[in-house]
């Protein structure tokens, strides 16, 4: 495969200060992309990821029951497994069997194949710093392996602030809709991902410190602006991972 | 599908969708004991290693299958990961010549060639709960707490990487019961994508409150030892373990060693807690495993059933192996021995069918004692020496409907 190509792709950011700083459109939480007996049971994670995607498969214009998931987030449901572990040192503490299944990290993987009705697989993935990095290259290999096409959700809600002190914030999730191999039309190329010695966009170093998933901007950014085909990083890591971009001709000067 | 022998049909080319890789070395630490062999033993003698708990209080009764003998020391330089599931991952890179035949794998192809797939799901958190306990009574978390190096799900496969020097790609993933299984897949993928030669994928996950506590609150924890696919059964046993498979691009120095064929995965678009009654989500998984390997139906001489003891995983799992085999071969499941290992599950019962293969026989099903006739297929309660599997199935399915196939074969 010499290349995957992105069909759409929807940002999620809930803090409008933070949503306007960025250099590609994003949104709030849409709560119309969860089921209403979803909304209450839901995490910010959950609810973030569903509107990434949700803007994701419609701008790719793809029946969402069709495409395979990778759902990438470094700390995944946070603020439910805080809460449960709150719970679990009080002696007369509720845990409750709701809060315990909306605890796992795929969560946001099961809820979107269930509002779905896709029975393609779906995996759930973390690799702290590089975990946008690393969702990209298991797209890779699922679509080098497979074939078709498939959605990548990467994603991380506010976590509590004592347990990794200056970070993790600000919540933000992205969604990709991905294809195997050149697709005419397609908004991006994106050329295999490699180790480079690439440095981060420095504008946005100390947010990605705080948020891994934010690794996504420099992608998100040529997506939304087009430019030359050049290599961007995809981890914040001073050796990290990059890969080349071809923005398609038909986006130069769209935004 | 013609009822032939499967014996006396004729060896055909393979065309496989996906490479096979080969298997070169695995390790296990269970409650059965600290490597392979302990392993190997308890599934011979189909003696059930649940006891009571003694790692922290709950307030119910049960068993588990725990990991009682001590645990190694996490190295000084990487003390940040230091954690219960570091600790049982790291016994089992330990054990036997594990660690050496990664090293080799160090050697023959470089540290950036070598990957490392973790499936987990809880991680560290065993861990996070005593901080937590300080966190209360104290306001602030202990200065040993690292949440990035403990608790979240990659935690224990950077710990592995650091541990070994690795520097090819490193990853978790977190699909519940499933996790591990799902690694599987994502390192022969990594091999065939031409980003490694060698993947080392861990199935790691400790005992903790939080899975005790809550699949209690889902009112599925036996209070004796669980009774995969009988009728009186009463739950599931929670468990820990570390299963470590070292997986290779298939070559002239590694034909001697099985082979991972496939992992087929699917979604039941079900429920988050519930497998789909018919078991539709773990007939496409087992589907696509066979597709992929280009292998039918009839070729399969033994399944490692999910087989948790809950009413509904048993049946939903029995349900989709008799919708898909005409003539389904003997099935059974292990947690009877080691309880449900959850994240580590995967892992665990593929080192259980490489030692089926490896060593020509079939494991039984501890605890079960009548079958439950809602579960129609050919599960065998006691061992089979006598039998040499050639290809065997072995499933998991977890949390979110995420359903994980993996199909191996005999060298």
């Amino acid at each position: 495969m010499e290349c995957m190509s992105l069909l759409g792709f929807g940002a999620c950011a809930p803090d409008p200060e933070f949503r306007i700083s960025l250099p590609f459109p994003a949104f709030d939480i849409d709560r119309d992309t969860i089921p209403p007996l979803l909304r209450r049971r839901t995490s910010q994670a959950t609810q973030m990821a569903f509107s990434a995607a949700t803007v994701a498969y419609r701008q790719a214009q793809r029946s969402p029951e069709a495409l395979p998931s990778v759902f990438a987030s470094v700390a995944g449901e946070i603020q439910t497994t805080d809460l449960l572990c709150t719970e679990l040192v009080k002696p007369a503490g509720i845990i409750s069997p709701s809060v315990f299944h909306n605890s796992v990290q795929n969560t946001a993987a099961g809820y979107w194949s269930i509002t779905q009705q896709c029975q393609q697989p779906t995996s759930a993935l973390a690799a702290g710093c590089d975990t946008f990095a690393m969702a990209l290259l298991e797209a890779w290999c699922q679509l080098t392996c497979l074939g078709g096409e498939l959605l990548l959700v990467c994603y991380d809600e506010n976590w509590p602030k004592y347990l990794a002190p200056g970070q993790g914030q600000p919540a933000f999730a992205c969604a990709l809709v991905l294809a195997a191999g050149a697709v005419e039309d397609s908004i991006l190329h994106i050329g295999r991902p490699h180790l480079g010695t690439d440095i981060f966009p420095h504008a946005w170093e100390s947010l990605v410190a705080s948020m891994p998933v934010l690794a996504a901007i420099p992608l998100l950014s040529l997506a939304a602006t087009g430019g030359e085909t050049q290599i961007i990083p995809v981890s914040p890591l001073a050796t990290g991972w990059q890969a080349k971009i071809s923005p398609s001709s038909t986006m130069l000067g769209s935004s | 599908m013609p009822a032939a022998d499967p014996k006396a049909k004729p060896e055909m080319t393979k065309h496989p969708q996906i490479p096979p890789v080969a298997v070169t070395a695995y390790q296990c630490v269970s409650a059965a004991g600290e490597d392979v062999e302990a392993l190997y033993n308890s599934l011979i003698a189909n003696r059930s290693c649940l006891q009571p708990l003694r790692l922290f209080d709950i307030p119910f009764k049960t068993v588990v299958g725990e990991v009682t003998s001590p645990l190694p020391n996490i190295r000084q330089s990487l003390k940040a990961y230091d954690c219960r599931n570091a600790r049982l991952a790291l016994k089992a890179l330990n054990q036997g010549e594990f660690r050496s035949d990664v090293e080799r794998a160090i050697a023959n192809y470089g540290a950036l060639r070598v990957g490392l797939v973790l499936g987990t799901s809880t991680s560290g958190i065993y861990d996070s709960e005593n901080a937590y306990a300080h966190f209360l009574s104290d306001g602030i978390m202990p200065s040993d707490f690292h949440f990035m190096q403990i608790q979240t799900a990659q935690a224990t496969a950077e710990f592995l990487q650091r541990e070994l020097e690795l520097q090819g790609p490193c990853y978790g993933i977190s699909t519940a019961c499933s996790s591990s299984a799902k690694a599987l897949g994502a390192a022969q993928r990594l091999i065939m994508s031409d980003f490694c030669d060698a993947v080392l994928v861990a199935g790691v996950d400790s005992l903790c409150r939080l899975t005790l506590r809550g699949f209690h609150s889902l009112q599925l924890i036996s209070p004796e030892a669980c009774r995969p696919m009988d009728i009186n059964r009463r739950g599931i046993n929670i468990g820990e373990g570390a299963a470590l498979l070292l997986l290779e691009r298939q070559s002239a120095d590694n034909t001697a060693r099985p082979r991972l064929l496939a992992v087929g995965e699917s979604s039941d678009a079900h429920h988050m807690s519930a497998p789909h009654p018919e078991g539709t989500g773990a007939v496409l998984a087992m589907t696509q495993a066979l597709r992929l390997a280009d292998r039918e139906v009839g070729d399969v001489d033994y399944i490692n059933l999910h087989a948790t003891a809950s009413i509904l995983n048993d049946q939903a799992d029995a349900k989709a192996i008799n919708n898909l085999f005409p003539n389904p071969p003997p099935c059974s499941g292990v947690k009877g021995l080691l309880g449900h290992t959850l994240g580590a599950a995967g892992a665990v019962e593929a080192v259980v069918s490489l030692l089926a293969l490896e060593r020509g026989f079939l494991p039984g099903t501890c605890g079960l004692e009548q079958a439950d006739p809602n579960c129609p297929c050919p599960v065998i309660a006691t061992p089979r020496l006598e039998c040499a599997p050639k290809l065997v199935l072995s499933n998991s399915f977890g949390f979110g409907g995420n359903n994980a196939s993996v199909l191996l074969e005999v060298a």
